[in-house]
């Protein structure tokens, strides 16, 4: 017998993949009729194996059976073309890691090595051509820049050699040796050699690079230690990563001359900003820490996430980060390895800090808009839908695989994310506040002698250059390399792991491996001990033939560095080895004030530190407000339909727009209650369909106090963000808050994170609007600021992602640029003292008095779905009073800790009637709203969206004493809840809401 | 005191919460990684928890009941002889179906979980009917329970044709193995069955979450009161057998 094996795993009985039909179907508009999945296993091994080894281990023989040859297993199909998908060299490959744990399991196999690859077959029924194929073979099956395709036709497929017939694929390298680069060149080559390279080092950095190695000093350092006198690749690398916009965030930290010459708008006058980030971010938070009003603030910018004391035991840390570029390009694999970075963020975390609780935003463009607009999208972008759903698979995989719940989150649809989809990813996590042996955990102790250990996957080609692209606009001949696919066992492995020899104290310190990889983490260690010095060669490789400087770099996943005594280092690799982890000793901390990386024997690298983390000469930009634009697609189309003059059909076309429409069929995929600790789930009421404002942790099951609680809720309006962004900031801070008010928070005890995604804000030439973005995110930091301290809200973490823009140049030379609309995320963290004053947004009860509460004229009709989804007169958003409402929240927060409310529903997208109807299709109920007061500003009433907003549900016998308190807060009584399950308005519009339900999430 | 041992690793994930909910009634609790286990000798109770082991590849609980097979062979035969307890959950469950402990052990396979008609994960609460005849330990003087599913493989389906299929379903319920029943079709599963039993009781699988139910404050609506969760009686019900 070969010791090679195909296996294909068909099942007995037809199992049919409905889902691949309706996207081939919907999306390309192709007569699919069937496609049933066919998983492909390819196994060498050193010695043969029988038939019922892999039949055990890959077969489940009460459903499938295993084709190892040419048989007639497939006559009982009825199908006209086969396609085989299988991973590109290089790729990671989560299933044949299993099947190799599997394989290596059974003791027939014991003592052998294998190669095994996986990929899929689908047997496709349908009149097509084989170009059709071809093309839903690309667009909907595959992934070509990781995965091959092959096409057979049924007789082809029945005759083919594909048994005996495989090449493993093997990524082969040429090893490069370390290289020199020559930097006596002048502006225009520095300005190439740095874009080449994808350096993304502007020019004045790569002057000051040249300037380093030209100084006299240095030279002579550098003799000393036999290094040539021009920057290294890994040198030069190290500084491209380091000083990366995404790792350093050059933008926020630039001098920024703004000038204003619009006076509609708030005015705040002309200024010199010195950095966004230290004037308006942390600012804010100083600020509100001076006031004396956040001493729960533990540490806050100086970690990989913000950590805050609510509890009397644990404290609690937070962390939003994006992955817009890479979920371009691979949904899948750039939403997977979005939120597992996150979650890495919190594993390095203080002393290390475990995930309880993810969030998770996407912002993408609505196909059947697009659609509906006849907007053909540039070859080169996936089609929106696809990007919607690989990233929602990638953030379902990556939060149940490693057992986080997804507690909140939100999908919001613009057709101008065609170019860039935007994908947010949060985590939660918790801390003991000391160390078994009382040390506080929010410390990192590394010491100069202390082993420089990296736990986890080995290094791949994978990521080189992430951190770098990142930071450069979306072109169409992005490199593959730059995408990777996570693999979420291995590193929930790592996490628990690290868990246990954290109880332990096995180690010291603790930082992930994201982007920059070693680079990156090793670099930031390093700054506090002054030193570091590594030798490349004793990290796992996954290949032969990476180059040093691709092993610095890299950015393959499920890393972490650690520091370890050197006392501690047997058991902590013990300890490893115990719970199936990989950690390798690289070298060890020093005091030198160098980065010192070896290859082997020979200095690769040596990087004065104070250099590589404190010599950036601060960008100079220019930013110019005047004034609010229109709203316009990239495709310039009009996607808006006229009014029409019947409020019950407004509210029904109102319902089904993607904004409003219920997410519950894809919020169910991800486990939001893993951990048991899931106390406000994202849907709720009787029917367990009610959506929720925010969700909530409890913390008793995480070492917390028994009554403790965290809401975790989120707010973003870019919606208004072609108006001014200042009031877009305030509009996402205020919904952030409002959600978590209205959930039961402490506004009190609040916390926010800001995650910036912009469009470009540096002027060059095929960027010319660069000042007016510029000054829209200058006047969106003004508003962060504004809100957060007048409601004392601190910030603390945040990230931003500044280059969100996609360029194509299209057959006739025209050039297009597709630029999200500048999305400011807000996330917010808030207490809760007292669990059980928890308060949901579903009507409980039939005769409970309905009621709106908040600030608001309904006047006239504002910017709204409402005006987004009909043509109406010209509108601008409303204003925003910040201390009324923040007013009113500590009102709020006092009346729910007395139990006032049966229900709280926060208003926003599609106004109260929207949060009327939700609440009363959580509780299984209807109501009666009384308003013929308003007959005249009906529409405003029902659709306004402004901020500090809710409706309201109450027991009659506590009207007065509500109406009491709330006086001074724009109360509107609105009617009562019904059991009849109807919703009416004024006697003379009525819905049934098993219609209306239909129609909001979308079923026919 | 009773013991109860919980075992983790490898992309396993409730074992704190399946913890807690022994704790909660009394027992002692170890939570143990599967790499480390090499002894039951001394529990009364073996819980293998809900998760995603080794990512759910080949097939959910396929890679972890190899490992039960080959690692803990002989102990695991012996401890299920002894008529102590084995609880196995959701991931635990499908381990338990793969390794052919359930429905009966030792036995040629005939029944399995393999993927929800609606080809996805799915977290949803359903509501259970628990069979009133069944020799389960674990549900005792029990008739009903809400509690959460979180899964995508979660249906089960009997090996053969369709009469051959019946006739394994129809074993079953003669033999009041099928202790719990979704009360409407959640996922496909063969005739709404959630949870199934060995012939003794003292095996039990099942693919909703009791862990999760512990708590009143944990349940999907209704009044937040931090009090005892519906599902715990399931847990009191093993440690009070030991009694």
């Amino acid at each position: 017998m070969e010791k090679f094996k195909r296996i294909e795993i068909l099942s007995n009985n037809l199992t049919p993949s409905p889902g691949i039909v309706q996207s081939v179907v919907k999306y390309l508009e192709l007569p699919l009729q069937m496609a049933e999945e066919v998983r492909l296993y390819w196994i060498q091994s050193e010695r043969k194996l029988a038939t019922e080894v892999f039949s055990e281990i890959f077969v489940d023989d009460v459903l499938q059976t295993a084709i190892t040859t040419l048989d007639d297993s497939y006559n009982k199909r009825d199908f006209d073309f086969v396609v085989e998908t299988s991973f590109k060299p290089g790729v990671t490959d989560n299933s044949a890691r299993s099947a190799l744990d599997a394989l290596k399991l059974h003791p027939a196999c014991r003592g052998q090595d294998f190669k095994i690859a996986t990929g899929k077959m689908y047997l496709l029924k349908g009149k097509l051509t084989s170009v059709q194929v071809e093309l839903l073979s690309r667009k909907i099956l595959a992934n070509e820049l990781l995965e091959n395709i092959k096409i057979y036709s049924k007789d082809s497929f029945l005759k083919s050699d594909r048994f005996t017939n495989y090449t493993f694929p093997e990524v082969k390298l040429e090893e490069v040796p370390v290289k020199t680069y020559s930097l006596d060149l002048d502006d225009h080559e520095l300005e190439k050699m740095s874009q080449d390279n994808l350096w993304a080092l502007s020019l004045s950095e790569m002057h000051q690079v040249k300037k380093y190695y030209a100084d006299e000093k240095i030279k002579a350092e550098r003799l000393k230690k036999k290094l040539p006198s021009e920057p290294t690749d890994v040198e030069i690398e190290i500084l491209a990563q380091s000083w990366s916009e995404h790792c350093k965030h050059k933008i926020f930290g630039s001098e920024i001359d703004y000038i204003e010459t619009d006076n509609k708008t708030k005015t705040f006058g002309s200024s010199k900003i010195k950095s966004l980030y230290k004037t308006y971010i942390k600012g804010a938070t100083n600020k509100i820490a001076d006031s004396g009003k956040a001493d729960w603030l533990v540490s806050v910018f100086s970690d990989n996430a913000g950590i805050v004391r609510f509890d009397k035991n644990i404290d609690l840390c937070i962390k939003v980060e994006t992955h817009n570029s890479p979920s371009a390009l691979d949904p899948y694999g750039g939403a997977l390895t979005g939120i597992l970075g996150v979650n890495r963020d919190i594993m390095g975390c203080g002393i290390g800090a475990k995930p309880i609780a993810n969030t998770d935003v996407f912002c993408f463009a609505d196909q059947e808009n697009l659609n509906k607009a006849n907007v053909p999208l540039p070859e080169k972008l996936l089609q929106p839908q696809r990007i919607f759903q690989g990233v929602h698979k990638g953030v379902e995989d990556g939060g149940n695989k490693s057992g986080i719940p997804t507690i909140n989150g939100a999908i919001f649809f613009d057709d101008n994310y065609a170019g860039k989809p935007l994908v947010y990813c949060g985590t939660v996590g918790v801390l003991p506040q000391k160390t078994t042996s009382l040390k506080p955990t929010h410390e990192k102790n590394q010491k100069p002698g202390n082993l420089i250990v990296v736990v986890g996957g080995a290094v791949g080609k994978d990521g080189i250059h992430g951190a770098t692209f990142s930071s450069l606009e979306l072109t169409e001949g992005a490199p593959a390399t730059v995408v990777q696919i996570g693999d979420p066992i291995t590193q929930k492995r790592v996490m628990d792991f690290l868990l246990a020899a954290q109880k332990q104290e096995l180690y010291c310190s603790i930082t992930d491996n994201g982007a920059g990889g070693l680079s990156s983490s090793i670099g930031e260690m390093a700054a506090q001990t002054n030193g570091a010095r590594i030798d490349l060669k004793k990290s796992p490789i996954k290949y032969p033939g990476l180059s040093p400087f691709e092993i610095m770099i890299s950015e393959s996943q499920e890393r972490m560095s650690v520091a370890v005594e050197a006392k501690e280092i047997k058991k902590f690799l013990a300890m490893a080895e115990a719970y199936g982890v990989k950690a390798s000793v690289l070298g060890e901390f020093t005091d030198s004030g160098f980065l010192e990386i070896f290859y082997g024997e020979k200095l690769v690298a040596y990087l004065n530190l104070s250099f590589i983390h404190d010599s950036l000469i601060p960008l100079k930009l220019k930013a110019k407000w005047t004034g609010p634009e229109e709203r316009v697609f990239w495709h310039k189309k009009e996607t808006r339909s006229t009014l029409p003059n019947v409020t019950q059909k407004i509210f029904e076309q109102l319902l089904a727009r993607p904004n409003i429409k219920s997410k519950e069929a894809w919020v169910r995929q991800y486990d939001h209650e893993v951990q048991a600790a899931t106390l406000v789930k994202p849907f709720t009421g009787k029917t367990m369909s009610g959506p929720s404002d925010a969700g909530v942790v409890w913390l008793y099951p995480h070492g917390g106090e028994e009554n403790q609680a965290v809401t975790i809720s989120c707010g973003m309006w870019p919606q208004i963000s072609h108006y001014d962004c200042y009031l877009m900031a305030l509009y996402s801070v205020d919904e952030a808050v409002r959600n978590a008010i209205s959930t039961g928070a402490n506004p009190k005890k609040m916390v926010l994170v800001d995650n910036f995604c912009w469009p470009d804000p540096v002027l060059s030439q095929k960027n010319p609007d660069a000042e007016y973005k510029c000054a829209q995110l200058v006047r969106a930091n003004l508003g962060l600021y504004e809100a957060a301290t007048t409601y004392s809200m601190p910030f603390v973490s945040g990230k931003d992602s500044m280059k969100n823009d996609y360029y194509q140049v299209d057959a006739q030379g025209k050039p297009l640029k597709i630029s999200v609309p500048p999305t400011l995320l807000v996330t917010a963290m808030g207490e809760v003292e007292e669990v059980e004053n928890l308060v949901t947004t579903d009507f409980k009860k039939a005769d409970d008095l309905i009621y709106m509460v908040g600030l608001c004229q309904y006047q006239n009709l504002n910017e709204s779905e409402l005006s987004r989804t009909f043509l109406t007169d010209k509108v601008k958003p409303e204003d925003v009073n910040l201390d009324f409402n923040f007013s009113l929240y500590q009102k709020m927060y006092q009346l729910i800790q007395n139990k006032t409310f049966s229900s709280v529903h926060d208003i926003s997208d599609g106004g109260m009637l929207t949060a009327v109807f939700e609440s009363c299709l959580g509780g299984d109920l209807g109501a009666e709203l009384e308003l013929s007061a308003y007959k005249n500003n009906l529409l405003p009433l029902l659709f306004n969206e402004s901020t500090g907003r809710f409706v309201l549900s109450l027991n009659p016998k506590d009207e007065k004493k509500m109406e009491a308190e709330l006086k001074d807060f724009n109360l509107i009584k609105l009617g009562k809840v019904t059991s009849d399950s109807t919703l009416k308005i004024n006697k003379d519009l009525t819905w049934n809401m098993s219609h209306l339900s239909k129609i909001w999430r979308g079923l026919p | 005191m009773i013991r109860v041992v919980v075992i983790c690793g490898d992309g396993l994930n409730c074992e704190r919460e399946s913890a807690r909910a022994f704790e909660l009634v009394g027992a002692k609790v170890d939570i143990i990684h599967i790499n480390q286990l090499k002894s039951l000798k001394n529990y009364q109770v073996l819980v293998i928890p809900g998760g995603f082991s080794f990512g759910d590849e080949i097939s959910s609980g396929q890679v972890l009941a190899l490992k039960l097979k080959y690692q803990l062979a002989d102990e695991l035969k012996n401890f299920v002889e002894s008529g102590k307890l084995v609880l196995g959950i959701c991931n635990g469950f499908q381990a338990l179906v793969k390794l052919g402990l359930l429905p009966k052990p030792f036995e040629p396979r005939t029944m399995t979980l393999t993927n929800n008609t609606q080809k996805q994960f799915l977290n949803r609460w359903v509501d259970l009917e628990i069979g009133a005849k069944s020799p389960c330990i674990f549900t005792k003087d029990m008739a009903t329970l809400k509690l959460p599913i979180r899964h995508g493989e979660g249906k089960i389906v009997f090996k053969g044709d369709e009469s051959q299929q019946k006739k394994y379903y129809e074993e079953l319920k003669k033999n009041h193995q099928i202790v719990f029943t979704y009360t409407e079709d959640v996922n496909g599963s063969y005739q709404k069955i959630a949870g199934v039993c060995d012939p003794t009781g003292h095996i039990l699988g099942l693919m909703p979450h009791p862990e999760a139910a512990i708590n009143q404050l944990l349940m999907p609506y209704g009044e937040k009161k931090n009090t005892a969760g519906p599902a715990l009686k399931i847990f009191e019900n093993a440690v009070s057998y030991f009694q």
